[in-house]
C-alpha cells in the first residue's frame, strides 16, 4: 500500500500547484444538462438562468461582441 | 452568426413560441453589447459573464438545450432546415420539468461566512465571483482581497489570474479606482494566459490592449458605424459606460512601421515650468513584459486633479506627448496628441485623456527593466475660471524586458 499512499499524497500536492482545488469546469457536451448559473441581464442586471427557460427549446450563443 | 435565413427563422420560431433565443456575451465591457444587438436589431435575453464562470475558452458557441435544460447539439454552423428537422421537431425524454422559478442572486452575507469557515480557495473565489458580478464597485476591493486570498494557496489558477483581472480593470473603470488598476489586470491576464496559452478567451483580452502586431482584428471598430446605422433609423444609440480606446479599434499590423521620425521635439531643453500636482498620470503596457525585437502597446492616461479642481485648457492649443526611446528601440510616433473627450465642453473640460503609442525592443534587449523617458506638454486650468499655465510633465515608463 505504501507507494499508492506516497501518488495519492504527491496527486494531491499536485492537483493543489495546478488549480485542481477548485470544482471542475461545467461539461459542455452533447447529452449533459446545462449548467444552472445565475447571471445578471444585459439589460438591468435582473438574476437570470438558463433555468428559467425550461419546457421551452432554447438556442443559446455564447459569444462577444468584438 | 452571419447565417442566411437564420435570423429571419430564428425571429419567426420564438414568434410562434417554438424556440426561445438566448446569449451570454463574454465582454470586460457588457453594455458595448447593448450597442451592438441595438444596431443587429437582435431583441432575444443576454446574459453577462465577464469573468467567464461558464469557463469557455473559446467563443463562439452556439448550443440547442431542450425543454428540459440537456444539450442536445453543439452547432457549428447553424442551418436552419438542419435545425428544424432534428432539434425543433423532435420531443425529448427528461425529467418533470418544475413551474416557472425565478433565479435569484448569491446572498453575499452567506458565501462570506461560508469563506471564512471553509478557508478554502474555491470558497473565497465563490465569494469573489459574487461581488465581482453582483456587487456595487465600491466592494470591488473585497473582491480582489479574496481572489488574492484564493490565489495564496492557489497560485497557479489561470482562471483566478483571470477573474483577478477582470475585477482589476473593472475598478479602474469606476470611481473607486486605485493607482495601477490597469496594469495589475494586464500582469493578471498574462499570467493566466503563461498559465494556459490555449485559452483563446484570455488571449483576447491581452489583444483587445495589446500592439497591433499581435492583433487578429480589430475589437470594436463596428462602434462607429453602428452608432451612425442606429441614428440614421431614428433611434437614440445605447450609451456606452467606457469608450473603446485606440488599441481596440487599431487594425493589425504584419510590420512594425514608424512615422514621426522628422517631428520636432516640443520641449528639448526642458524649458517648461513642470506640473507635479494639476494633472495625474498612469501608465500601463501591454504585454506586461516584452521580449526582445517584440513590440508593446502603452497607454498613458492623464487625469485632471479632482482635489485641485484642475481643468483642460481647450482653448489655447493642443496637449501633446513626446517620446524619447533609448539607442536601439523604437516607437510608432515619438509625438502623441492627447485627444479631447468626444463631448467635452469647448473651453474647459476634465474629461480623462489618454494617448497610445507602441514601442518595439531591439533584438539585443536585455532583461530586466528598462525606462523610456517621456514628457507631457499641456494648457491646465487651476479652477474652472481659475489661472491657466503650459506645462510640462515628466512621465515615467518603465518597460519590463523578459528573456
Amino acid at each position: 500500500m505504501k507507494p499508492h499512499v506516497f501518488i495519492s499524497f504527491t496527486s494531491l500536492a499536485m492537483s493543489v500547484a495546478t488549480g485542481t482545488a477548485f470544482a471542475a469546469p461545467p461539461d459542455l457536451s452533447v447529452g449533459n444538462p446545462f449548467p444552472d448559473l445565475v447571471l445578471p441581464s444585459l439589460d438591468g442586471g435582473r438574476a437570470m438562468s438558463i433555468a428559467d427557460f425550461r419546457g421551452k427549446k432554447v438556442i443559446l450563443h455564447v459569444f462577444a461582441s468584438w | 452568426m452571419h447565417v442566411p435565413g437564420w435570423h429571419k427563422a430564428t425571429a419567426e420560431w420564438q414568434k410562434q413560441g417554438k424556440l426561445q433565443m438566448l446569449g451570454i456575451i463574454q465582454e470586460q465591457h457588457p453594455n458595448r453589447c447593448r450597442l451592438f444587438m441595438q444596431w443587429k436589431k437582435m431583441n432575444w435575453p443576454i446574459m453577462v459573464d465577464s469573468l467567464d464562470l461558464l469557463e469557455v475558452s473559446v467563443v463562439p458557441i452556439t448550443l440547442a438545450i431542450d425543454e428540459h435544460g440537456i444539450i442536445r447539439h453543439r452547432l457549428r454552423r447553424p442551418n436552419v432546415k438542419w435545425l428544424e428537422e432534428n432539434f425543433l421537431s423532435k420531443t425529448y425524454e427528461g425529467p418533470p420539468i418544475a413551474a416557472e422559478s425565478r433565479a435569484a442572486p448569491p446572498v453575499m452575507d452567506t458565501l462570506r461566512q461560508q469563506a471564512q469557515r471553509k478557508n478554502t480557495p474555491e470558497a473565497w473565489r465563490k465569494y469573489a465571483d459574487a461581488l465581482a458580478t453582483w456587487a456595487p464597485a465600491k466592494q470591488l476591493d473585497e473582491a480582489i482581497k479574496s481572489y488574492d486570498r484564493a490565489l495564496s494557496r492557489v497560485p497557479n489558477d489561470g482562471w483566478t489570474h483571470f477573474r483577478l483581472a477582470v475585477a482589476y480593470r473593472k475598478r479602474f473603470d469606476s470611481p473607486y479606482r486605485k493607482t495601477d488598476d490597469f496594469q495589475k489586470a494586464v500582469d493578471q491576464w498574462a499570467k493566466a494566459l503563461d498559465i494556459d496559452p490555449n485559452n483563446y478567451i484570455w488571449r483576447r483580452r491581452i489583444q483587445q490592449y495589446g500592439p497591433r502586431l499581435t492583433k487578429p482584428y480589430p475589437f470594436y471598430d463596428w462602434v462607429p458605424q453602428a452608432r451612425k446605422e442606429v441614428r440614421a433609423r431614428g433611434e437614440v444609440p445605447v450609451k456606452l459606460a467606457v469608450e473603446p480606446g485606440g488599441a481596440e479599434f487599431a487594425r493589425p499590423q504584419r510590420h512594425f512601421q514608424t512615422t514621426g521620425a522628422e517631428q520636432k521635439e516640443p520641449d528639448p531643453k526642458a524649458r517648461i515650468i513642470r506640473d507635479k500636482t494639476l494633472i495625474q498620470t498612469e501608465v500601463t503596457v501591454v504585454p506586461p513584459v516584452i521580449e526582445p525585437g517584440r513590440t508593446a502597446r502603452v497607454h498613458v492616461v492623464f487625469r485632471p486633479n479632482t482635489q485641485k479642481k484642475a481643468h483642460w485648457n481647450n482653448e489655447s492649443g493642443r496637449s501633446v506627448l513626446w517620446i524619447n526611446p533609448p539607442a536601439g528601440w523604437k516607437v510608432d510616433d515619438r509625438l502623441q496628441t492627447l485627444p479631447n473627450a468626444p463631448n467635452a465642453p469647448k473651453a474647459v473640460s476634465r474629461e480623462t485623456r489618454t494617448a497610445e503609442f507602441e514601442v518595439k525592443a531591439p533584438d539585443s534587449a536585455e532583461a530586466g527593466t528598462i525606462e523610456l523617458p517621456a514628457y507631457a506638454l499641456y494648457y491646465v486650468c487651476e479652477d474652472a475660471g481659475g489661472k491657466c499655465l503650459y506645462r510640462r510633465q515628466d512621465v515615467s515608463i518603465k518597460l519590463r524586458v523578459g528573456d
